[in-house]
């Protein structure tokens, strides 16, 4: 009787909107519903700073809700501060005072599935779905029993991008890259741009030069062997490749100092870069912020390798998993996964989908490159999943601060994170 | 004209037990606790993924020796040294500037003191953030743009490694000297006028007055100035994490900056415990120093 009552509550709910909101700050749903699922989620689509994006997200939040009245969703919100954020969600979990649901970056979920916090959510996706995912992502969302521990609702890749009317042909390998580059810089435009500060882009968008040759950080258990035998070599030759490009003047010393994707749309729509190592993300917004003539002339193409077979390019992404063991919780946060994220909330911000099917059902996946994106995912290497994967990663940018800025040579500075690294493994 | 009655000491002066349990309870629950928690945790296995397990001196020898630990300490050592130097001399003038003016009625005084003090309330990231913006070294950047207008520059503000250093030393005294200025401010507006009317009468020049007036009876502000500016510097990480993320490389690694890496990339929560316990171990050191070296009330 009371589900009776709430459904035409909700169904009534437009014209009660005055009195009761069914999206509030911290709530999705009527606040009096008797089931509530905690769900804790990142500031980009329920609550975007971008109207277009929220009000969409409202209402698939809304038409979610009223298909289940006796629900609602208090909803919490997590900051951009993702090492930070992810790490004080895993201690509340594991202390019994975590969310039932919330969103984990793909970086964090062998960590997550490591300490066995996530539930099992297989009751909500059939057995075609979970083939259907692209298989590095299925490899990451399921164990060895199949049970499906979270839902990696979209992905992203790192891509060349570049200023025809200055560099007409992508750059298929790293000497053509330095080529592109020195040519630029000669016509007045810096190089190519890529991040080189502080923070996890650089280490990521940088392995790719390392996978490409085919290097591995880690083993199968998960121990670092980044800086053992052929990996070693291969690492050598991706910071070398690196050191060229800034000390030939392909790119400028100022990369040293980069640590976010924006200040490459910055570039592109200053008109002072010539190339950029961005991620897919951004096409959307360098459509959206360069005038239609000037975004003609830009063009993406997959990152170039040592030689033209030999290419990678990182993939990372956002996922949602269920926390609690409640059997309908879990039931729930799949859903959300399922009908608000992955497909609709997918094509509404241009994210790529983590399988097939979903890019055949919107429209929003027409363009063309959206079909260079999905050839270069074909290349994808997704982060390892080792718990001791961050502490590569800072070390990583550590030794390439260093070299790039000329403090250090790249054998001593790979031996002092190879030393740290294993440090830090060895406390584990 | 009646005498006034002498108070004298009351009744709690002779059992002052009941009236401190309140402050020293607060004082336990609030600070001593969480430290000695922190001390706990040093002495652990403890992960942000695993509970501890036991008694471990294993994180206190592996943070002790880190190669990474000397250039973080010296680098810290550097950033605390000049801030605190930069923060007392910079804030110093200020207040000087403000009551010299207000001495003269200049206007605009108030309005002076409170732009500075504006700084001081902007959040740690945010004012990472801002001197960022002004820092971006691409051709378009604030600062190199203003610099090639006078024909100088551009200057490798956050990409040179001992550059990035001197960034990181400008953002934190922009918005660390409205604390100076405000304690000097008070400082010197509690000085006795009939000082500085007798240092007129007898002709003494600005720098005598300042040497041998303002000076000294500042010693006391200026030693608890010093204490409080350094452990706010030892402390501060946010503005350097927005600002440089402590990069290039560890040139701007900070040892608070360190510990927070230690805790969120490495995971690991006992190596934090003993870089936080470090951290308060400097701190108190150098209150100690700076108390017993300046810190006693003039003669």
């Amino acid at each position: 009787m009371k589900t009776l009552i709430l459904a035409a509550a909700l169904a009534a709910a437009p014209a009660l909107a005055q009195a009761q909101e069914l999206v509030t700050r911290n709530r999705v749903g009527l606040p009096d519903a008797p089931n509530t699922l905690t769900f804790r989620l990142t500031a980009y689509d329920l609550y975007s700073s971008d109207p277009a994006t929220k009000a969409t997200f409202e209402d698939l939040f809304t038409d979610f809700i009223r298909a289940r009245p006796d629900w609602k969703i208090e909803t919490q919100l997590q900051t951009g501060n993702i090492g930070q954020e992810q790490a004080r969600l895993l201690q509340q979990t594991q202390a019994g005072r975590g969310p039932d649901c919330a969103m984990i970056d793909s970086s964090q979920l062998a960590l997550f599935k490591q300490t066995g916090t996530l539930q099992p959510m297989n009751m909500v996706f059939s057995d075609d779905e979970i083939a259907d995912l692209f298989p590095y992502v299925r490899e990451a969302v399921t164990n060895e029993a199949g049970e499906v521990l979270a839902w990696w609702w979209f992905t992203d890749l790192r891509v060349l991008y570049r200023d025809t009317s200055i560099v007409p042909d992508a750059p298929q390998t790293w000497e053509a890259l330095r080529e592109a580059g020195l040519a630029a810089v000669d016509a007045g435009r810096e190089g190519v741009l890529f991040n080189g500060g502080r923070w996890e882009g650089t280490a990521f968008d940088w392995l790719a030069h390392f996978w490409a040759q085919g290097g591995r950080l880690v083993d199968d258990d998960g121990a670092p062997v980044f800086a053992e035998g052929e990996n070693r070599e291969k690492m050598l030759r991706a910071v070398a490749f690196y050191r060229d490009l800034v000390e030939s003047g392909a790119a400028p010393a100022r990369v040293t100092a980069i640590t976010d994707y924006d200040a490459f749309n910055a570039a592109a729509a200053a008109g002072t870069a010539a190339m950029f190592v961005g991620g897919n993300w951004q096409y959307g917004q360098l459509r959206a912020t360069l005038p239609a003539e000037q975004f003609a002339d830009w063009a993406v193409s997959e990152l170039p390798g040592p030689t033209e077979d030999e290419r990678a390019t990182g993939t990372g992404g956002w996922t949602i998993a269920a926390l609690s063991p409640d059997e309908a919780k879990r039931r729930l946060c799949g859903e959300i996964a399922k009908e608000i994220y992955a497909g609709p909330g997918n094509a509404a911000q241009g994210l790529l989908p983590t399988s097939a099917a979903i890019y055949d059902r919107y429209d929003a996946y027409d363009g063309p490159e959206f079909d260079l994106f999905a050839e270069a995912l074909q290349n994808g290497v997704a982060r390892p999943g080792a718990a001791i994967y961050p502490e590569i990663s800072n070390q990583i940018q550590i030794m390439l601060g260093d070299v790039l800025s000329g403090t250090a040579e790249p054998e001593a500075a790979l031996d002092a994170a190879a030393d740290a690294v294993q440090a830090a493994y060895d406390r584990q | 004209m009646t005498a006034r009655p002498d108070r004298g000491p009351g009744a709690g002066f002779a059992q002052p037990v009941p009236w401190l349990a309140p402050a020293v309870l607060v004082l336990a629950a609030f600070y001593a606790v969480p430290v000695l928690d922190v001390a706990r945790l040093a002495l652990s296995d403890a992960t942000m993924v695993r509970p501890a397990s036991g008694f471990s001196t294993e994180a206190l020898r592996g943070v002790l020796s880190d190669p990474a630990l000397p250039e973080v300490l010296g680098t810290t050592l550097i950033f605390v040294g000049v801030n605190v130097v930069a923060l007392q001399v910079v804030g110093l003038v200020i207040a000087l500037t403000i009551v010299r003016g207000e001495g003269r009625e200049l206007p605009g005084m108030a309005a002076f003191r409170t732009l500075v003090l504006a700084a001081w309330v902007v959040p740690g990231i945010a004012n990472g953030l801002i001197w960022r913006m002004l820092f971006d070294e691409a051709p378009y950047g604030t600062l190199n743009s203003l610099l090639g207008y006078a024909g100088l520059g551009p200057v490798a503000w956050l990409s040179d490694p001992q550059m990035a250093l001197v960034s990181a030393v400008i953002a934190n005294v922009w918005q660390g000297t409205a604390f100076s200025m405000i304690v000097f401010y008070a400082a010197r507006r509690g000085i006795d006028p009939v000082l500085y009317e007798v240092a007129a009468l007898d002709a003494a020049g600005p720098w005598r007055v300042f040497r041998s007036i303002t000076l000294p009876l500042l010693r006391r502000a200026i030693a608890v100035n010093t204490v409080l500016v350094s452990v706010q510097t030892l402390n501060t990480f946010d503005s350097i994490l927005a600002l440089t993320g402590g990069g290039p490389g560890r040139a701007t690694e900070v040892l608070s900056l360190f510990t927070f890496n230690t805790v969120f990339y490495n995971l690991d929560l006992a190596g934090g415990s003993v870089l936080a316990v470090l951290l308060f171990v400097l701190g108190l050191g150098m209150t100690l120093a700076v108390l017993a070296a300046g810190g006693r009330n003039p003669s």
